[in-house]
Formats: structure tokens, C-alpha cells, sequence
């Protein structure tokens, strides 16, 4: 026993594993520095799920500061134009349970749209637009562009003579979606298939 | 015959007899036609003409918007009755007067204006993807092409509209090869053409001997296999070289073209002839008379098969294009476009229905059928579920939609069907996105011109009290002290925005020479975010600096 146990040698083994230590400490310390990958933090992963649509909905001043919010430990589900995809997808990306969105869920994709002969010129809606999508001057008459219109709804309240309205946008042909009905998975749920095609 | 081959593919049964016995016949005129603005791939073109305007055949109705996108032509001479968001509709007059441009010589007129010809004369494919012509014409601005390959294979059962086209204009396809030739700047031009269709490969080798001027032409006969049409299939096939995946023919250093546009491009070069008028196959056991015709774009298909002797009685569906790629037509409103090259009136008994689907049973079949080398089932699992981002990364994007796993499914599977979905709905996600971090930007500028009138406010305002108080006394206005400290982390802040600017400006550079032709429009707005970042870290730093100095001197 006397041979085995030897103050030398635990002394020399402690040494060599702190040394290790301190070398690998060191050699990975060096690595973070000179390898630092591209940054790529939550808060801008939570922002790339967001709509975008900047309307304030969530009582956040944006689309970015709801971002920061939620990884501060805010709910996901207060982004009513992201729906229940956006939901899933946040829950997905930070593990947490998804909820049912919180406020009514917007049905369809809307553009602001002003009746130009009402329209007093007060810039109130284009102060008020979170993306300089109106264009306008004081005791002139204001116009939306459409293109750049999110359809966030905040040009409609500060309107003093209520002149906006929040009109269903067109879809161009280009963004159509087939409209496919899932076959029934059993067999006796079949309907005998009936042509749709064209008769003259 | 070359050893190459495609991997995949199908021997459906061909049935073109129908429509290949007869000779090529002209159509009646139609009484009025209905143009849509979107015949080609890109963007709609915008109509130049107004309601009530009287219009002969070839004036110019509708301009192209855009890089891709093409001109649109009166195809029957007549008065403008109706202007749609993608229509336009003339009455005919019945007179068909034309208007043509003046005739040009391809072999002595320079290649922009060959090149600017075929774009005015709205020229696209006529195969079916209806991509704009003189963008082709032009690949060689960024590709070297080596070889232009004529395809006219024209797998596709019952079509035989290139077929038809060969045999009577073999000598015009051929000439019009050598001006695409001319303009792409290939060095050789390869005919590649199905062994089932010996009168057009007779009438080829008979022409071939005096089109050998100035680019030699080779004429290939391939064994029929569908779909040895498709671009990627037929070049593997005669030039032995693949396309890489998401990559164009001019990657490579080949462009593929369709007899028929070689037709059209000739005939607007060398007669001035816009696109109104195209070679369609009209066939089916419901009609009586099948056969090919010469068809004025935006005839009818009702009326049009109506004058091929069409059997209401015995019409069960009416499908445009092949019975593989093709669609079923809803509504017999439709018009002929650029892009039909077939109709097909079907009886029950000649296309039935498919049978209703039953569950996956895993055999593989579709694996060994897809000329792509895609895994169909994979697929479709996968785009029953939704699952985009696995979608993308087996290549969904590479499948060419060809039909031949759906043909050869025991389980009857709609597997194209399914794939084309979840395609749209990628590419709607794709758009989406984009217009979210387009808005983002948008954003993010407003945020920063805010902050910086906010800034350059304040900075007035101290300019302001500072001028009131030197007059007076010498003594530091007590409310505005700045920290030295302060100032030093506003100047690092200037010189973050300052490199914020360069990079973003770097970044525009780049885009700008890699996509000369591109907008840059977000790129542009980041710049100006940097900018006015920048303007505002100024503002406070000149700002702090008029408020240090009195703090310094007592």
C-alpha cells in the first residue's frame, strides 16, 4: 500500500490535469475568438418568423421589438396577421408549447386604400404608417402605394374624416393556389368519380 | 445512333396516326378572338390600344412589361371591343388585311437588330413553356453556346403539330436554325428527332444538303421514349452532357428550340411577320376531322373545334397539350395561345378517368420511371405532408412534371398533381417572405430617418442656447453637461455607422455587377438605413462636441 500512495503522485497528477486544462482553456478560448461564426442571435430568427407587417397588434411598437420581447420570455401568440403558421413555427424554433392566438385572426390579405375626394390633406396617416407606404403633403391629397402596403390597419384611426378604407388586395394570377381535395383514405368513403370536364 | 441515354422513362402508347394522315390545313378565320395579355412565361404584357380602336393583323396590342415578358399582336384584322385586366377581345371584320414590318436579311443584318426584331414581333416558344425568344437569342451575352439543338423529338402522344411543321416547312426550320445559330453564336446545330416519324426525317434529309451554310447541321434520330422531348433529356441523349440541377441548356453551352419558333423567328425576320398565328394539332375520337391546322392566336378552342367536326355527344373531355403534361380544359371559352400545341377531344372510352387512388404500396415503379432521378415517393410523402424545406432538398424544383411516375403508379397516385402544389406553394411562401423582409426594410428606414430628424433637432437646438449664452457670460449652461465619456462612445458609434455605410454599399456593388439588369430596390433602402444611421450618430456627436468644449472652459 505504501508503495502505491505517494504525495508526489498526487501532486503530479493534479499538476498535469489542471496544465490540460489551462492548454485546452486557452486553445478553445483562442478558437472562439479567431473562428467567431457569423452572428446569428434568437432575437433575429424570432424577427425573420414575424409577418413584417410592423402593425403593432401585439402592443409592441413593431415587428422587431416583439422579436426582442419574446425572447425575453413573452407569449407567442399575440401576432394576429401571422395566424396560427407563425405560431407553430415560433413554437418550433424555441420549444415552447404553441397557444391559440390571442384576438381574431385576420381573414384575408387587405390593402389601405383612400377616397382621395374626402381626404382633407392632414398627413395624420402618413405619420402614422410604419413603412412610408403614403405619399402626401400638408393641404394635399394623399394616395397609398399599394405595393408597399402591409395592410397593418394603423392609417385608419388617426383618419380625421374617416376617408380609409381596409379593401381585400387582389391576387395576381402568378400567386394562384390549386385547390386540391385530399382523396378519402377509405375505401368505402369513395363517391363514384364524376367528370368535371368540359361539355358542350 | 447514339449509345447516350436518359435514365427513366415510358413507352406510352404514341396514337398520332390519328392526327398525322391529313395534310396541314388553314382554319377559318375566327369571327372574333379573345388575346389574353399573359401568354408567356414573366409578366403580363400592357395593352397600348383602347376599346373602339380598329386593328389589322400584326399591329402591336399589348407591350411587353419588362425584362421577361413579350409583345402581343392582333391576330385577325377587326375593331377592339373589350379590354379586360388580361384580355383583349376583337371583333373581326373579316377583311384580314395585315400589317407587316419591313423584311429583313438575317444573313447581312447585324444581331441587335435581329435580336430586336424577333422581341418586337412577340416571339416565344412554342413547345409549351412560352419563354420570350429574343432573351434566348441573347443567351450568348452570358454563356458560350456551342451548340444550338433542334428539338423535335416531340415525345408526347397524339401531338404531331412539329411533325407536321417539318414536313411542310422543313427548309424554313432549318433556315430559321441557322439565324438562331447566328445570333446565339453556335458553332454546330443537331436535329434531334423520334424514329416514328419518317416522313419528317425524309424531309429533313432532303433539306439538309443546301442548309449547311453557315453553321453545319446534323441530323440525329433517336429512339421514342418518352419523354425524350424534354430539354435536359433530349441534350443528355444527343450531346451526352447534363445539365446541372437548377441550371439552364446554356450552362452547359446548348440551347434548345422548338421547330416551330425556328418557323415563326424566320418568318418575322424575313417577312415581318408577327406571332399571330400558330400550327395546332387537333385530334381525339370525338372530332371528325383530326388533323393539324394553321390557327390565329386567341381563336376559340370551341369554335375551332367545332370546324374540326367535333361529336358533342361523344366528348368526354377536351385537354390541352399531351394526355401527359397536358391539362383538362373546364370551359370551352378558352382561346388558342401562344403556347397550345395540341388539343386533344377525348371520348370516354379513349381517356377514362383514372381510377380512384389507393394508398402507396411502396413498389418503387415511380423511382425507376423518373428521367430526373428523383425519388417520386419521397416526394410525395412529403408533399402530402407539407413538409417544404425536405421537399426542397430532394429537388422538387429539378422535376419537369413529365407524368410518367403517375403513369406507371399501380395505386393510380395523382403524384404530379401533388408535386405541382406544393411547387406554387413554395413559390408563394418565397414571394411571401420576400415582401416581409422587404416591408422589414421599409421599416427599419423609417425608424432610422425618425431617429435622425430627432437628432439633428436636437443638435439645432443646442447650436441654438449655446449662441444665446456666449454673448452674455462665459459661465457652462448647467443643464447641458456631456460627459467626456459619453463623447467617446458617440464617436465609436459614427465610425460603426460609417463602416455600416461602406458594407452596405459593398453589398449593393456586388449585386449591382453580378445582376446588372436587376433592381435593387431593398439593397438600396439598407443603404439609405446606413445612411441616415450615420447622419444621426453625426448630429449627436456635433452635438456633444458644442456642448463639451464650455464644459472645459470655465
Amino acid at each position: 500500500m505504501v508503495d502505491t500512495f505517494s504525495w508526489w503522485g498526487i501532486f503530479s497528477a493534479i499538476g498535469v490535469l489542471t496544465g490540460i486544462g489551462i492548454t485546452f482553456g486557452a486553445l478553445l478560448g483562442m478558437a472562439s475568438v479567431r473562428f467567431k461564426g457569423e452572428e446569428n442571435p434568437l432575437v433575429e430568427q424570432i424577427d425573420a418568423l414575424l409577418p413584417q407587417t410592423q402593425c403593432g397588434q401585439c402592443g409592441y411598437p413593431g415587428c422587431r421589438p416583439y422579436a426582442e420581447a419574446i425572447n425575453q420570455g413573452d407569449a407567442l401568440n399575440k401576432c394576429p396577421p401571422g395566424g396560427e403558421a407563425t405560431i407553430h413555427a415560433l413554437a418550433d424554433l424555441l420549444g415552447r408549447e404553441p397557444a391559440p392566438l390571442d384576438g381574431e385572426a385576420s381573414s384575408e390579405d387587405t390593402v389601405a386604400f383612400i377616397r382621395e375626394a374626402e381626404c382633407i390633406g392632414c398627413t395624420k396617416c402618413i405619420q402614422a404608417c410604419p413603412v412610408d407606404a403614403i405619399i402626401g403633403a400638408a393641404k394635399q391629397m394623399h394616395t397609398v402605394i399599394e405595393d408597399e402596403c402591409t395592410g397593418c390597419d394603423l392609417c385608419v384611426a388617426p383618419c380625421p374624416v374617416d376617408c380609409i378604407d381596409m379593401l381585400p388586395r387582389a391576387k395576381p394570377l402568378n400567386q394562384w393556389q390549386p385547390v386540391i381535395n385530399p382523396s378519402p383514405l377509405i375505401a368505402s368513403d369513395r363517391q363514384p368519380s364524376r367528370s368535371e370536364h368540359a361539355r358542350l | 445512333m447514339p449509345d447516350y441515354n436518359f435514365p427513366g422513362g415510358i413507352t406510352p402508347p404514341d396514337r398520332k396516326e390519328r392526327s398525322n394522315q391529313s395534310p396541314l390545313r388553314t382554319a377559318t378565320l375566327p369571327i372574333s378572338v379573345v388575346l389574353p395579355l399573359k401568354q408567356h412565361s414573366g409578366s403580363a404584357a400592357l395593352p397600348v390600344v383602347n376599346i373602339g380602336d380598329t386593328v389589322r393583323v400584326g399591329n402591336l396590342l399589348a407591350q411587353r412589361d419588362g425584362m421577361v415578358s413579350a409583345n402581343l399582336h392582333a391576330s385577325v384584322s377587326g375593331t377592339v371591343t373589350h379590354i379586360s385586366d388580361s384580355t383583349i377581345t376583337i371583333e373581326a371584320d373579316g377583311q384580314d388585311q395585315w400589317q407587316l414590318l419591313p423584311p429583313l436579311d438575317w444573313r447581312t443584318a447585324a444581331n441587335e437588330m435581329l435580336v430586336e426584331r424577333l422581341d418586337t414581333c412577340g416571339l416565344t416558344g412554342l413547345g409549351g413553356a412560352g419563354f420570350p425568344t429574343y432573351i434566348k437569342a441573347q443567351v450568348a451575352k452570358h454563356h458560350s453556346i456551342d451548340t444550338l439543338v433542334v428539338n423535335a423529338a416531340e415525345c408526347e402522344p397524339y401531338i404531331t403539330a412539329d411533325d407536321l411543321t417539318l414536313r411542310y416547312y422543313a427548309n424554313d426550320v432549318l433556315e430559321g436554325a441557322q439565324l438562331i445559330a447566328k445570333l446565339c453564336g453556335a458553332e454546330q446545330i443537331v436535329v434531334g428527332i423520334e424514329d416514328n416519324k419518317p416522313q419528317a426525317i425524309g424531309a429533313l434529309k432532303a433539306a439538309l444538303p443546301h442548309y449547311q451554310q453557315p453553321t453545319g447541321i446534323t441530323l440525329k434520330v433517336i429512339e421514342t421514349r418518352y419523354p425524350s422531348g424534354g430539354e435536359r433529356q433530349l441534350i443528355k441523349k444527343l450531346l451526352n452532357r447534363d445539365i446541372p440541377s437548377g441550371g439552364l441548356p446554356g450552362d452547359i453551352g446548348a440551347l434548345c428550340h422548338n421547330p416551330g419558333t425556328l418557323l415563326a423567328a424566320l418568318y418575322a425576320v424575313r417577312d415581318g411577320k408577327p406571332l399571330v398565328e400558330r400550327i395546332v394539332t387537333l385530334t381525339g375520337d370525338a372530332i371528325n376531322a383530326p388533323g393539324n391546322y394553321w390557327v390565329r392566336l386567341g381563336t376559340p378552342i370551341k369554335a375551332l373545334l367545332a370546324h374540326a367536326g367535333l361529336e358533342t355527344k361523344h366528348l368526354h373531355q377536351v385537354i390541352v397539350g399531351g394526355p401527359m403534361m397536358g391539362t383538362p380544359l373546364t370551359t370551352l371559352d378558352a382561346p388558342v395561345t401562344k403556347t397550345t400545341n395540341c388539343l386533344i377531344a377525348a371520348t370516354y372510352e379513349e381517356l377514362p378517368p383514372a381510377p380512384s387512388e389507393t394508398p402507396c404500396i411502396r413498389c418503387g415503379a415511380c423511382e425507376s420511371v423518373c428521367p430526373v432521378q428523383l425519388l417520386p415517393q419521397q416526394l410525395h410523402w412529403y408533399a402530402r405532408a407539407a413538409t417544404d424545406d425536405a421537399l426542397e432538398k430532394l429537388h422538387l424544383f429539378d422535376c419537369i412534371e413529365c407524368d410518367a411516375c403517375s403513369f406507371v403508379c399501380p395505386s393510380h397516385i395523382p403524384l404530379v398533381q401533388d408535386y405541382r402544389a406544393a411547387k406554387q406553394r413554395i413559390r408563394l411562401k418565397r414571394i411571401e417572405t420576400a415582401k416581409a423582409d422587404h416591408a422589414k426594410h421599409r421599416f427599419e428606414f423609417r425608424q432610422a430617418r425618425l431617429a435622425r430628424e430627432e437628432a439633428e433637432k436636437q443638435a439645432r437646438r443646442q447650436a441654438r442656447l449655446a449662441q444665446k449664452h456666449q454673448p452674455s457670460s462665459n459661465s457652462p449652461p448647467s443643464g447641458s453637461v456631456t460627459p467626456t465619456a459619453d463623447l467617446r462612445s458617440l464617436r465609436i458609434a459614427q465610425t460603426a455607422a460609417k463602416a455600416a455605410v461602406k458594407k452596405a454599399e459593398k453589398v449593393l456593388a456586388r449585386a449591382a455587377e453580378q445582376d446588372p439588369h436587376q433592381r435593387h430596390d431593398d439593397l438600396e433602402t439598407q443603404l439609405a438605413t446606413a445612411q441616415e444611421n450615420l447622419k444621426a450618430a453625426d448630429a449627436r456627436l456635433a452635438e456633444a462636441r458644442a456642448a463639451a468644449p464650455k464644459k472645459e472652459t470655465p
